[in-house]
C-alpha cells in the first residue's frame, strides 16, 4: 500500500454532489445559482418513463427548452445540432437527465456554448482555458460515473470511429444523485452498468497513474458494488441498494478520472465500436480476464481487491489471493445474471481479431499495469473470454 | 559542448540521432502525420519568447526536425502546448508526454487514440533527445 519517496499526483474533482431520495427538488435551486436559463438534455427512452416531465416541471420559467434527439452512442451532429439549439433558446445553463450518452452530449453542447465552433475544433486533451457553460447533472444509470469525469466520447460518422475530449474546465458543477431516478432501470441494465463501475474501480486501483485518493475511493467503491448491486438487481425499488450503488458508480467514476482506466476498458471500447456489445456487458465479461492478465504484475494490489471483495485473505499468497478476488467477480456476474462469455453476449468470434487491433490504439491501454502493445496477447485475453475458462 | 535548445543546431542533432535509431523505423512503421510543439515563454526562466518545434515523421522516416513560425506549428496534425518548465520535465523524461496530456500539464489537439498506437515510436524520439548534450536556458 505504500508509495515511492519521489513520487507525484494530481488530484481533481471539483463537483458538488447532492444525495438523497427526492433530492432532485434541489434541482431549480442549483441552476438558479448558476445562471438563468437551463437547457435539459435528454433522450427518448427516458422522456418515455415520465421522469423528463418532472423535471421539466421543476425547472419552471427557468426551461429554455429540452432537446432530446440522442441515440445510444452520441455523435458530432448530434452535439453540434444541441449547441444550436441551445444558442437559439438563450440557454446559459445545461441540465443532463440520462446516461452516458445524454451526459456527453450536454458536456459537448457545454464547451460550444462557451467557445463556439463545431465539437470536431476541441478533439484532443486539455484544450480548454477556462470554465464552461455550468452543467447539473442528474444520473438515470448507475455506471458511468460521467457525472464526475474529466472524459467525454462522441462518434464521429465521418471518420467511422468515436473522438475522445478530456478537459478538467468541462468538469459537470453538480451532480444530483436521486435513488429514484434509477428505479425504472431493467435489472439487465443495472446489472451491465454496475459492472461498468466496478470495471472502472477494480482499474483505476491497479492502474500505472493511481494515487491514495482514488486507491481509496477505488476499494469502497468495490466494496459497496459487490454488497448493492445483486441486491438492486433482484429489487429495483430497493432505495437503500439503488443509492448505494450511485454512490458506488460515482466515487469510482473521480478515481478513474484521475487514476484512468486500463485494457479491460481498451478491449470494450474495440468491442463496442465492432460489434456494438453494449460497455458494460463487455465490461463483466472481460474484467475477470483483465484481471487475470495483470495478476502477477501487481499481486500484492489484487489481494486488496480481492479482501473488498469479502474474501478471507489472511493466510494465501498474494497472488493466490488475488486469484480468489477474480473467481469472486466471476461469481459477481453470474449472481446479477449477465452472460459470462462473450460467446454467449453474440459477438462472432471472427471479429475478435480487429477487435485486437482496434484495443492496442485505445488511450486506456496506456495506463493498464501490465505493458501490452501486442495485438496477439490481447487477442489470446478475448478468445479466453469468449469460450470462458482461465 | 551542450547546445542551447530550440535552436537550429540542436534540431540538427536531434534529428541526426533519431536517425541513427533502429528502433524507431519499427515503432513509427505507418505512422501519418506531422507534429507541432508550443513551448510557452517563462521569462524568470530564462525563455523570453514562444518557441515553435516541428516534427516531420513519416512511416519510420525521419524528413526533419526543426525550429518553424507559429503558423506553421499550429497547422500540424497533432499540436502539442504547454509551459516551458513541463516541456523540460518531458526532455529530461521526468514527464511522460501521454501523461502530462491526461494530468493537463501539456495540451494536445488532434486524435489521442492514433497517438496512443505509436507510443512506443513517441517515447523512442523522447530518448533520442536525452542524447543530445541539451542547454536549458535556465541551466
Amino acid at each position: 500500500m505504500g508509495y515511492e519517496a519521489d513520487w507525484t499526483f494530481n488530484y481533481f474533482g471539483p463537483t458538488k454532489v447532492i444525495f438523497g431520495v427526492g433530492m432532485i427538488s434541489d434541482l431549480p435551486l442549483e441552476v438558479g445559482s448558476l445562471g438563468k436559463k437551463a437547457l435539459l438534455v435528454t433522450d427518448p427512452g427516458i422522456i418515455a418513463t415520465g421522469m423528463a416531465d418532472q423535471v421539466e416541471a421543476m425547472l419552471g420559467g427557468s426551461l429554455a427548452g429540452v432537446y432530446s434527439d440522442i441515440p445510444q452512442d452520441t455523435g458530432i451532429d448530434i452535439v453540434d445540432q444541441g449547441a444550436e439549439y441551445a444558442r437559439s433558446v438563450d440557454a446559459d445553463v445545461v441540465v443532463s437527465l440520462g446516461g452516458g450518452s445524454a451526459i456527453d452530449t450536454a458536456k459537448g453542447i457545454c464547451i460550444l456554448l462557451t467557445e463556439g465552433g463545431n465539437l470536431k475544433d476541441y478533439q484532443g486533451m486539455q484544450l480548454l482555458t477556462r470554465p464552461q457553460t455550468p452543467h447539473v447533472v442528474i444520473p438515470t444509470t448507475a455506471g458511468t460515473g460521467s457525472e464526475v469525469t474529466i472524459f467525454s466520447v462522441v462518434l464521429d460518422k465521418e471518420q467511422g470511429q468515436k473522438i475522445f475530449l478530456f478537459e478538467n474546465y468541462n468538469i459537470p458543477r453538480v451532480a444530483i444523485l436521486d435513488p429514484k431516478m434509477t428505479e425504472k432501470l431493467p435489472p439487465g441494465l443495472t446489472a451491465s452498468t454496475g459492472m461498468d463501475a466496478m470495471t472502472h474501480a477494480v482499474e483505476a486501483y491497479v492502474s500505472q497513474q493511481r494515487n491514495p485518493i482514488s486507491d481509496g475511493m477505488a476499494l469502497h467503491a468495490i466494496r459497496l458494488i459487490n454488497t448493492y448491486l445483486p441486491q438492486a438487481v433482484e429489487d429495483g425499488s430497493d432505495m437503500v441498494a439503488r443509492g448505494q450503488m450511485q454512490i458506488a458508480a460515482l466515487i469510482a467514476g473521480w478515481a478513474f478520472s484521475n487514476a484512468m482506466v486500463g485494457m479491460v476498458h481498451a478491449m470494450a471500447h474495440s468491442l463496442g465500436a465492432v460489434c456494438r456489445t453494449p460497455h458494460g456487458l463487455a465490461n463483466g465479461i472481460l474484467l475477470p480476464h483483465g484481471m487475470r492478465y495483470n495478476l502477477e504484475e501487481i499481486p500484492d494490489r489484487m489481494a486488496d481487491i480481492a479482501d473488498a471483495l469479502g474474501v478471507e485473505t489472511r493466510n494465501m499468497s498474494p497472488v493466490t489471493a488475488g486469484e480468489a478476488g477474480i473467481t469472486e467477480v466471476e461469481a459477481l456476474v453470474k449472481r446479477i445474471g449477465m452472460p459470462t462469455t462473450l460467446k454467449d453476449a453474440g459477438v462472432k468470434e471472427s471479429k475478435l481479431e480487429q477487435c485486437s487491433e482496434l484495443a492496442v490504439t485505445d488511450g486506456a491501454i496506456v495506463y493498464n499495469p501490465r505493458f501490452v502493445m501486442d495485438p496477439e496477447e490481447v487477442l489470446e485475453v478475448y478468445r479466453k473470454a469468449y469460450f470462458g475458462g482461465d | 559542448m551542450a547546445i542551447d535548445v530550440f535552436t537550429d543546431e540542436w534540431c540538427a542533432a536531434w534529428e541526426e540521432k533519431l536517425k541513427e535509431s533502429k528502433d524507431f523505423p519499427v515503432y513509427n512503421k505507418g505512422w501519418e502525420g506531422d507534429v507541432g510543439c508550443i513551448i510557452q515563454p517563462d521569462p524568470e526562466k530564462g525563455l523570453n519568447d514562444e518557441k515553435y518545434l516541428y516534427l516531420d515523421l513519416y512511416d519510420g522516416t525521419v524528413n526533419g526536425i526543426r525550429m518553424v513560425d507559429k503558423e506553421k506549428a499550429e497547422s500540424a496534425k497533432f499540436v502539442m502546448i504547454g509551459p516551458y518548465v513541463r516541456w523540460k520535465q518531458v526532455a529530461k523524461t521526468e514527464l511522460d508526454a501521454i501523461k502530462a496530456m491526461m494530468q493537463g500539464k501539456l495540451k494536445l489537439k488532434g486524435n489521442l487514440p492514433y497517438m496512443v498506437k505509436y507510443l512506443k515510436g513517441t517515447q523512442e524520439v523522447i530518448r533520442c533527445l536525452t542524447l543530445v548534450d541539451s542547454k536549458f536556458p535556465d541551466d
